[in-house]
């Protein structure tokens, strides 16, 4: 009597299940969130129902669980959700569906059998929620939106070693805003964050989707381009150079122009590390200060031996 | 308590452990063939006791002699009560996707091939660790109650987690079998290791399954 209460009062989806993937139980957890009701499910093929859980994981994970007895997990960082329901209470996230933590384990019979599987499922939007805030802000950078360094080096790291595995291209652009401290110090400092949000903006509009633009230092940019031989990343450089040099920053009343320097490398056998296309680059954009700025420089030829 | 429990395993418990697995490994290669629809070898187990603080050791030196690998732990708790340790070498996770086929896992956080390396993993980890301790459990008469799955990494040297919640001066039963998927060219070793608190009744239940024999 109380057992069967506790089956209907938890705030978690209940589902019993019969050899054949018929509904055998269902909760009144499953009927809020799906309307459905008991008397129309159960003796039915779940799958009437939720034709997209027929798939070859949730088939092999239940005959699993009649088999060995054992559970099976399905995450939400894996599968989102089992069951498509409206999500709700999501904390101002965009979840269309409810984000769950499904649970499938055993219920035998006096012989140990195992007749019937049950199902749980867990409504985790809100934890889903959380943790999508939590990357925002741990790879993005609070001023401009764009990539922080953090993320940065993870992706330089993890392409530099897929270029180790498969030999495929990849560059570097370093970018420094010319003469940034005067803008400081006679527009202010708002100013300054105003043409630093607009130019990472202006750089992400003008690179692919592989492409990532992430905010390195103070004024400092730096664009990781896989795929990308030196040649076609200096194209690149030339186009975002033009596109900043004509822009109108309009701040408030003024009309602000910057011009940026760069420095381009590429990955060849020479470079042995990540830490060594960054200072390639580096090196080069050195290098168009040192030239007058406004400009790019690319590192330099591969030495033949 | 810890005194008597601490004796190793005689040499005769040993062997039913021995037997009791390979009964069990023969069942469960059976399920095993329907469930994922691969036939799956499993070597005869080896069976070894082995003092909880000596155990981090073992495990890096056990699975470092394949370079890089990839691990799905797994714990469990009943009266058999312990943790699966699945050992994949390095890579495996792309030909498990390739069997397993796994579309339908959905996109996160843009990196989808790790994640679906990942899921593919986790998946055959599962099945694979509660096949073997699922039939074990079964022949010992009693059945365990499964924590979800996670894929650990063997260069962090994460064995130390594992055995935070057992007491140093304990030891653990590590059950070692080697496993090949046929004409997959997949391999690698389990671990089922039952915890001190498991062996008293480890003994008992050893002790039972043969009298039923008599």
């Amino acid at each position: 009597m109380i057992f069967s209460q506790i089956f209907d009062m938890l705030d978690v989806g209940i589902v019993i299940l019969d050899r054949d993937l018929n509904v055998f139980k269902w909760n009144r957890w499953m009927t809020t969130h799906s309307k459905i009701h008991p008397e129309e499910v159960i003796g039915k093929p779940l799958f009437d129902f939720f034709p997209d859980l027929n798939t070859s994981w949730f088939l092999r994970n239940c005959k699993s669980v009649f088999a060995f007895g054992n559970f099976a997990f399905f995450s939400q960082k894996l599968h989102k959700y089992c069951f498509p329901f409206k999500a709700y209470n999501t904390l101002g996230s965009d979840f269309e569906y409810m984000q769950q933590s499904c649970t499938v384990g055993p219920l035998r019979d006096k012989n140990n059998k195992v007749n019937y599987i049950y199902m749980t499922v867990q409504d985790v939007t809100d934890i889903a929620a959380y943790e999508k805030k939590l990357i925002t802000t741990n790879t993005k950078d609070g001023l401009t939106g764009i990539f922080n360094r953090r993320y940065f080096e993870t992706k330089l790291t993890e392409e530099f070693d897929r270029h180790v595995r498969y030999d495929r291209p990849l560059s570097l652009i370093m970018i420094d805003i010319d003469h940034f401290k005067k803008i400081n110090d006679s527009h202010g400092h708002q100013a300054g964050d105003f043409i630093l949000k607009k130019l990472a903006t202006l750089i992400d509009e003008r690179i692919r989707t592989i492409d990532i633009v992430s905010r390195y230092g103070g004024e400092e940019f730096c664009c990781l381009l896989p795929e990308t031989t030196i040649d076609s990343a200096m194209a690149l450089a030339e186009f975002l150079r033009i596109g900043v040099e004509t822009e109108i920053f309009q701040f408030k009343d003024k009309r602000l122009r910057i011009t940026m320097s760069q420095g381009v490398s590429e990955i060849n056998s020479d470079v042995d590390s990540a830490e060594a296309l960054l200072k390639l680059a580096d090196d080069a954009l050195y290098e168009s200060k040192r030239m007058g700025r406004n400009r790019i420089e690319r590192m330099p030829e591969k030495q033949e031996t | 308590m810890s005194q008597e429990a601490n004796a190793d395993f005689s040499e005769e418990e040993k062997d039913i452990l021995q037997e009791i697995m390979n009964i069990a490994f023969g069942n469960a290669t059976a399920d095993l063939a329907e469930v994922i629809d691969i036939y799956v070898m499993l070597s005869v187990p080896n069976i070894k006791a082995i003092a909880i603080g000596a155990l981090p050791e073992y495990l890096r030196k056990t699975i470092n002699e394949d370079v890089e690998s990839s691990i799905v732990e797994q714990k469990f708790w009943g009266n058999f009560k312990g943790s699966g340790l699945l050992v994949f070498p390095s890579g495996s996770g792309k030909d498990i996707l390739a069997f397993l086929d796994n579309k339908e896992v959905k996109d996160y956080n843009g990196d989808a091939s790790a994640t679906l390396e990942k899921s593919g993993l986790l998946e055959i980890g599962n099945i694979l660790i509660g096949a073997c301790v699922g039939k074990v459990s079964e022949l010992l008469n009693t059945f365990v109650t499964y924590s979800p799955p996670q894929v650990i990494q063997n260069e962090k040297n994460e064995f130390n987690h594992l055995i935070e919640h057992f007491d140093p001066q304990q030891s653990a039963i590590v059950m070692k079998t080697i496993f090949t998927f046929k004409e997959k060219n997949i391999n690698g070793f389990l671990l089922i290791l039952t915890n001190h608190e498991s062996i008293g009744w480890l003994r008992k239940a050893l002790n039972d399954f043969m009298d039923s024999y008599e």
